[in-house]
This record gives structure tokens, sequence and C-alpha cells, in this order.
């Protein structure tokens, strides 16, 4: 299951760096749109999220819903059911940590549609929840390797279950 | 069993029984938001009868009505015109699966319909009965035409699995309806259509007036419009292509110095768009088909058209010669002007014309105090599962579709409705067969000429206060008109006590309406 934790962990953190990436190639793309004289209103922009687009970068503002509101969250989840059966100390509460930091993304995110200062938090949160599923991921790994020494001995052993609160 | 371990083995069975209430928590939200295989819209949702003196419908079910709305007794099928007689205006469509070429000579997958794309325009004169019969010859997930904006009878509202089945390949589907109110409509499929209307079953509806009818414009206006040149102007994107009738660029619109042009904007894409003229004043002659009543000439400023909208505009090229411009949300234009005119590009005025306060006060013919109930439409979102997809999705009064109400009147009732958009985002809310007036919007009231809509934006945190005569039984459906918005569930029904529908939805069906 720690193998199984490391991965969603770092997952989320990935998707992170996917969610940032896309962003700024589609605003990027926006940009070239209007400075070439290209005109944007609420028409277009439905549009472009309908997936007909004068700028083909608007997939990067589809892509990032799509990975905001269901991929991540749906990771953060399976992160926490994961960390249950971790074996290792505290694991329930970086999962937990990185779920909440997840709907506190999500609902910075959705609030910068009507308060754009909500939309510069969300750019904050996002690097606290990078943050969060990083160290959660490589936590786990350090124990991984912290147990590979002495683990030919323990191996036959039952497998400690010390992920849950004490 | 050690003392000792017990503290482990508490841990264990306790992390077993956490991540079980998660998961099966989940699963079981999950498994309950998928859509049955086969269900009628009558059964899907739960009665909503509003409040009021005539709250309560009698003879109702509470809920989960079995085989229609209380009290049953036609079906949506019983509920045409006269259908004897020779039509005044007869069209056949054909529709086809077929390339669309766009701007250099790019080609995108779409629809035709008589091979083209916007459909051809269909003209005729208010009280003419129209009878367009639908041929589909390609369009492989079936469609149907749905009558945008014109309070046809139910049977012919072309709403596949609520009015009618999708028409197969292979299959026609013959529409026959009197056109009662001059304006400006438009067509479009309502199979599939966030998908079909996009890629290009549509076209555009002109009613003209019957002769010798009243002009509600005032005067002036009706001197304008008496050799005023008729401009259909429906504004559809092709892929990355904003076009005018078809033409990726300007449409021009030959008008002698000092005659009048009448634009008539009709806005078949998902989101708003500005509109605004450079070089001439103009008036807002029409709102989504009925007119305003004296409508002043406005300059330097935007009239909203909201998706699925229309707005005429009556335009009168300047006496210098030179041209005026109708900017279509400033990517493509109409050109108001003689032969050869230029006019230069403007941008997009400050002000936004509204609507509540234009034109001048005049009875619409509807007294909101006699209203017989009052119903709330809620809109807002939340996170959860929609036909087992996870994410945000919208609510109608708090629910997920198909969850959503069944507005439940009787015919002849006048009806406040509530609409209110806690959602985050902008929606265009249509309603099927019947236009509103508006009374308010945030408490401020309506106070220029009767606002009527069929095709409504309702800002993220705006509430708007309508009504409407139930004069039009039938199922109506009530929906945002962002196309993909309606696929995610922003849908409600407008249904007449006593009519229900044989008609079914769901995976196991070929209809698909949204």
């Amino acid at each position: 299951m720690r193998v199984v934790f490391r991965i969603l962990a770092f997952a989320v953190a990935g998707m992170v760096v996917v969610q940032a990436a896309v962003m700024v190639w589609a605003v990027a793309g926006l940009g070239i749109f209007v400075e070439d004289g290209g005109v944007v209103d609420s028409a277009t922009m439905e549009q472009a999220l309908a997936g007909d687009s004068p700028f083909p970068e608007s997939v990067g503002l589809v892509l990032h819903g799509m990975n905001g509101m269901t991929v991540i969250p749906v990771l953060a989840v399976l992160l926490l059911v994961a960390s249950f059966f971790a074996g290792v100390r505290g694991a329930w509460r970086w999962g937990l940590a990185v779920l909440l930091l997840v709907i506190l993304q999500a609902a910075l995110g959705l609030a910068g549609h009507s308060v754009p200062f909500l939309g510069a938090l969300h750019g904050v949160n996002a690097l606290l929840l990078f943050s969060a599923a990083f160290y959660a991921g490589w936590r786990v790994a350090a124990v991984d390797r912290a147990s590979a020494r002495p683990a030919v001995v323990e191996a036959s052993g039952p497998v400690p279950a010390e992920g849950l609160p004490s | 069993m050690t003392t000792a371990s017990r503290p482990r083995v508490l841990r264990r069975v306790l992390a077993v029984v956490v991540a079980a209430a998660v998961v099966g928590t989940l699963a079981f939200l999950w498994q309950t938001s998928r859509f049955p295989a086969r269900f009628s819209v009558t059964e899907a949702g739960h009665f909503e009868r509003g409040s009021g003196p005539r709250g309560a419908l009698p003879s109702g079910h509470d809920h989960h009505g079995s085989g229609g709305v209380p009290g049953a007794a036609v079906t949506v099928d019983d509920l045409t015109e006269p259908l004897d007689g020779p039509a005044d205006v007869a069209r056949t469509l054909t529709a086809r699966t077929a390339p669309i070429e766009v701007a250099d000579g790019a080609e995108l997958d779409g629809y035709t319909l008589n091979g083209s794309t916007p459909g051809p325009t269909i003209h005729a004169t208010q009280g003419d009965l129209v009878e367009v019969t639908l041929v589909n010859e390609s369009v492989t997930g079936g469609t149907t035409l749905h009558w945008h904006g014109i309070d046809v009878p139910n049977a012919v509202d072309g709403v596949a699995g609520v009015t009618q089945d999708a028409v197969p390949v292979g299959g026609t589907h013959t529409y026959r309806f009197v056109a009662e109110d001059a304006g400006t409509y438009w067509y479009h499929s309502h199979q599939i259509s966030h998908e079909q209307v996009r890629k290009g079953l549509l076209g555009a509806v002109v009613v003209d007036p019957a002769p010798g009818g009243p002009v509600v414009g005032g005067r002036e206006v009706a001197e304008l419009l008496r050799d005023a040149v008729d401009v259909p102007a429906l504004v559809h994107q092709y892929g990355p292509e904003r076009t005018v009738q078809g033409v990726a660029g300007d449409l021009v619109a030959e008008v002698e110095p000092g005659r009048a042009a009448r634009v008539r904007v009709i806005n078949s894409d998902n989101g708003a768009m500005p509109v605004w003229v450079g070089g001439a004043p103009f008036r807002l002659l029409a709102i989504d088909g009925t007119d305003v009543h004296q409508p002043p000439e406005v300059r330097g400023t935007a009239v909203l058209v909201p998706a699925g909208g229309r707005a005429d505009l009556l335009v009168v090229a300047p006496a210098d010669g030179a041209a005026a411009r109708v900017e279509l949300g400033g990517v493509v234009a109409v050109v108001v002007g003689p032969a050869g005119a230029a006019a230069e590009a403007t941008r997009r005025p400050e002000a936004t014309l509204d609507p509540l306060g234009y034109g001048a006060q005049a009875p619409s013919g509807l007294d909101p105090r006699e209203a017989a109930r009052h119903l709330p439409y809620v809109i807002d979102r939340q996170p959860g599962f929609f036909d087992g997809k996870p994410g945000m999705h919208w609510t109608v009064n708090g629910r997920t579709y198909p969850d959503v109400p069944m507005f439940t009147v009787r015919t002849g009732e006048v009806v406040r409705m509530t609409i209110e958009n806690r959602s985050g985002q902008a929606h265009p809310m249509h309603l099927h067969g019947h236009h509103l007036v508006v009374l308010a919007r945030d408490d401020v009231r309506a106070t220029g000429s009767p606002w009527w809509v069929d095709s409504l934006e309702v800002g993220d945190g705006e509430t708007y206060e309508v009504a409407f005569v139930a004069d039009n039984p039938g199922i109506w459906m009530d929906h945002c008109h962002n196309l993909p918005h309606a696929t995610e569930g922003l849908v409600a029904h407008l249904a007449y006590q006593g009519v229900t529908t044989p008609y079914l939805l769901g995976h196991g069906t070929d209809n698909v309406p949204e």
C-alpha cells in the first residue's frame, strides 16, 4: 500500500505542475491571439470550451477544468484511503491535508470567476498543495528506504499498521 | 493475542471501517447518480408546484409520478395545430453529414441543411401555416428541428425524447405550425444539440408582420420601417471562425443614405455577444422576436445578445454617403450603407443598454398580481456525481439532473418565476413555447417597454423576477442555452397538468436532447 500511497501523492503533485503549465500555456495563446488582432467575448470563450476555438491553446483551459474538477479530487480521495493502509505513522494526516487543500483549491478556483483576488489565492494555494503532496510522497519514500535495510528480518512478520489516528 | 498488539488490531479495523465508509459512500453516490436506461421526463424529477393562491394541484402525486403529470389525459402528440389544409410556406430541409468549408479552404466535419450551413432562412408572414419536412439523410445520431422562440404547439417543439423521437437516418418528420407572432427566430437541432448546433444544424426564421398590423415602435419608426432593408444576421462560430450568415467577415447590406436597415441579430453560439453600431445611432427594435414599445435612438452603447437570443437593430445609413457598422462582438460585422461605402471598425462602447429601462412603458397584457403560482428556479453548483461522473455539477433548486423540478401549471394561469443564479457563471435561460416578461432584476423594477424574452441572460449573482401566461399546454424544456451546460444537467421542464409524453430518454434510447 505504501507504493500506492507514494504513487498517488506524487501523481497529485505532478498534476498540480500540469495545471500550472496548461493554464499559462492557454493564457499565452490567448495573449498572442489578442495581440494579433483577435477579439474575445463571452461567445468566443464558451465556444472555445465547447471545442471550437480561434486559438488552439484554449485546450489548456479545458484540461485545467477537467483535471481540477475531476482527476485531482479523485486522486486525493484515493490518497486518503491509501494512507490508512500505508503503514506509516501520520500518513493519514498527510492524506487528509492533501484532500483538504484540493477542496480549498477547487473552491478558490471557482470563486475566482466571481472575485479575482480569490483567483490569486488559487495560485498561492497551488504551491501549498504541491508541497503537501510532494512531502507526503517523499516521506513515505523515505520510510521505505529506511525500512529497506532491516526488511530482511521483518518481511516475514506482520505488516505494521501504524497509519491510523492514535 | 497480546495486550500490546490490541491497539494495532484496533487501528487496522478502524482503518478498514473508515476506508469502507469513504469508498462505500462514494460508490453509493456514483451508483445512484447514473441515469436509468430508459425514463420519461415526467417520471424522472419531482413536481414543483410553487407557492401561491393556487399552489396545490388537485389529484396530485407528491413526487415521482408514475406515467405523467397528475391527472394526465392528453399526450404531447395531441397538442398540434389543425393538420389539414395546404401550407402557406412549405419547405423540405435535408440534413446531411458533410464537410464545412471555413476560411483558407480548411474543412471541418459538420452538418448541412439542403447542402449549406446555416440552413436556408425560412420567411413567413404572420398568420401563415408553415410546414417544414425534415429529412435525415446522413446524420448518424438522429436529429430534430426545434423552433427557437416560436411559441409552436408542443407536438412540433422538436425536442428528442420529450416531444418526439430523434429522426433516424432515412427518416422524415413534418413540423406544422401557424406563425402567430412576427419577429426574428431561429431553428436548430434539439438532438445531441451541444454538438449538432455547433457543427451546423441551424438556420434563421423571419416572420414578417401581417400587412396593416399595428406598429408599436411609434410613427417615426413605422416611417423608417416602410422601406427598410431586411437583414437576417445569424451569427455562428464554425471551428475557429465566427461568421454572420455564413460569411467570415463583413456582411454588406446595400442601403441608400437616409434609408434604414433592420438588422436581425441571432446569437446561435453558447455565450453572450455584445453588439454595437459605429458611424450611426440605432434603435433596439425588438428583443427575442417581440417589438420594443417606442424604442428611443441611442448611440455609444452596446446591446448584449444572450446565447440563443435575438436583437433587431434599426440602423439608418448616414446621410453623407458613408456606411454604419453593426459590430457583432467586434469579430464580424454588418455594413449598412450604399455600395462601396466604407466604415471604420469601432471598439465596444463602455456602456451597455439595459432593456429594464429602455423604451416606453405600455401594458404588457399580463397582470403579475393575478399570478396563480410562484415558481423558484435557483441555479447553483455542488460537488457530486452526474451520471456516474464526479465533479462540480449544476443544480436546479438544490438537486442534480435528472432529479430536477418539473414545474407544474394549469392552462390559463398567470405564473411568476424567480430565476436566481448562485452558480458562479452566467446562464442564458431559455423556456420553450412561451415568452416571459421581465418584472424586476435584483429588486429593481422594470420601467421601460415590456421586456419579453425567451432567452434571458442571468448573470452570476443576479435574480430575475419574470412572469408568463400558461397558454400553451404541453411539456416544455426550461434550460440553459449554453448547450454544454444543458448536457451537464442545467435543465428543468414546465409541464401542464393533464399532459404526458410517450417519448423516453436514457442510454437505452436514441434520444439525447441536450
